[in-house]
């Protein structure tokens, strides 16, 4: 089931062309990495689909509704629909672990869903720690269970598992692939590590200067000759950042 | 959902040292300048309880408002918390009614301990009706503050630049707004400060109230006219601001 559609999608920040023609599609319970340099625009095509930002031009379409003219009560039911992970990871300083989970879980109405991330997320002994107070580690941590805490049908995560250690990645990559496995979660994520996108990812999409220029399964482009998802980054981006 | 909010607002004020800091203050200053000026005859005839006790629970809910509602704002957008909660299906209407509910309360909070405090040290005499008027009054200049507050620090992306403002507008406010020392007596300059600066309406507004002297003609009317025209245009910028960043 296609669960997002973009077609042509053009966003301007004032004079600046910030998205020039981005053509994307997302099924049920993938997992699609978004990959570029920085600036290109990656954050600002997630945000579109967070409906945090409205756009220019083009056609955006989540779970079949046009999401440009959206009803404030079409929006609000979207919205319990989708979730995210921002970067920074940040939330209430002054909430507890259990009170920040308690707080979303209102938000999205699914209180009875709380226990069930605290055990498969393993929160047991930060529950009473103040967020502020956490690793960063544990803050990603936090922030992916509440991700998951109303069992979203879409979960944008923006550069998730930035400047973890690799055991911490391992968990919440366990996580993030369990929980779309379980309840077939479609999940987008913007990273910068290309060894994630090849061992995790169903599809990736990089974006050079606000266009969409490939939009495969790893499996595909590697079979086209490069010998790791590195190699095929650094040859398809320019060289330097914006 | 509203009563979560609000609950979980207020544990994040309480937890906040500087905050707890910033309301006990004015009481301190209250009884401080009590001890200096408390044998005093002001304007109108008013004691030092009648003009400064409803000064310090304005004093109080300015306090209030400037840190915990307006720079609370400004860092929970510099660190990316308002974008996750922009992005969850809360609405913004019932964030901002828990605002000024948490804003009700701790100013609230700021009246009875004001006002028990000019009871017992300072003899203040006063009646249920004045209370209640009083308090009436307070929420309806709280609703003025928020306004003014929400729509100064809407500019603002960054904690830095937004304290600095903070310290600024506490300074003016302090000198120009007739919260130290009356504004009549004041440096030329102050006055003419004081003359723009809303807080001082509101002051003298809530003193007025306080004392039963309020009136809708002459010097006071031109004062709610001016506040309510602020407020109209905080309202629309605060709306110009949301639509801007989509």
């Amino acid at each position: 089931m296609e669960m997002i559609k973009v077609k042509d999608l053009h966003k301007n920040y004032g004079a600046k062309q910030v998205l020039k023609g981005i053509e994307f599609q997302a099924k049920e319970g993938e997992i699609i990495g978004i990959i570029g340099r920085n600036g290109v625009g990656k954050s600002t095509f997630l945000e579109i689909l967070m409906l945090l930002k409205k756009y220019k031009d083009g056609d955006v379409q989540l779970f079949g509704k046009d999401i440009q003219n959206l009803s404030i009560t079409d929006e609000k039911v979207m919205k319990k629909k989708i979730s995210a992970v921002l970067q920074p990871t940040q939330f209430y300083k002054k909430l507890r672990v259990k009170e920040l989970l308690e707080l979303f879980a209102k938000y999205y109405q699914c209180s009875e869903n709380v226990a069930e991330v605290i055990e498969n997320f393993e929160l047991e002994e930060q529950l009473k720690t103040f967020f502020d107070n956490l690793s960063g580690g544990w803050k990603q941590r936090v922030s992916l269970a509440i991700a998951f805490l109303s069992r979203p049908k879409l979960v944008i995560l923006d550069e998730p598992t930035t400047g973890l250690d690799p055991h911490m990645k391992e968990v919440l990559w366990d996580n993030i692939r369990g929980y779309s496995e379980r309840y077939q979660t479609t999940v987008i994520l913007s990273t910068h590590s290309m060894e994630e996108v090849e061992l995790y990812c169903d599809k990736v999409m990089l974006i050079e200067d606000g266009q969409s220029v490939f939009f495969d399964t790893p499996q595909n482009i590697l079979a086209t000759g490069y010998e790791n998802m590195n190699q095929f980054y650094l040859q398809n981006t320019k060289k330097g950042g914006k | 959902m509203l009563m979560t909010q609000l609950k979980m607002d207020l544990k994040m004020f309480f937890r906040e040292t500087f905050y707890i800091i910033s309301i006990i203050i004015p009481p301190v200053s209250y009884l401080l300048m009590g001890q200096m000026y408390g044998d005093l005859t002001y304007a109108g005839g008013l004691s030092y309880a009648q003009l400064y006790t409803p000064t310090f629970i304005i004093l109080i809910s300015f306090v209030t408002i400037l840190f915990s509602f307006g720079f609370d704002q400004v860092s929970n957008r510099s660190n990316g918390t308002e974008k996750r909660i922009q992005l969850s299906p809360v609405s913004s209407s019932l964030l901002l009614v828990s605002g000024i509910l948490k804003a009700t309360i701790i100013t609230g909070l700021g009246f009875v301990f004001i006002t028990t405090l000019g009871v017992f040290v300072y003899d203040l005499q006063v009646t249920p009706v004045q209370m209640f008027l009083s308090f009436l009054g307070l929420i309806l200049l709280d609703a003025v503050m928020l306004l003014l507050s929400s729509a100064i620090y809407s500019i603002f992306k960054s904690e830095k630049s937004a304290l600095g403002m903070s310290i600024v507008l506490f300074q003016v406010v302090l000198l120009t707004g007739g919260f130290t020392i009356p504004l009549a007596v004041a440096p030329k300059v102050l006055q003419v400060i004081g003359h723009v600066n809303p807080m001082n309406y509101v002051n003298q507004f809530y003193t007025h109230i306080w004392n039963g002297t309020l009136a809708f003609s002459g010097e006071q009317l031109n004062g709610w006219i001016y506040l309510a025209v602020l407020s109209v245009l905080a309202y629309a910028f605060i709306i110009f601001q949301g639509k801007r960043k989509k």
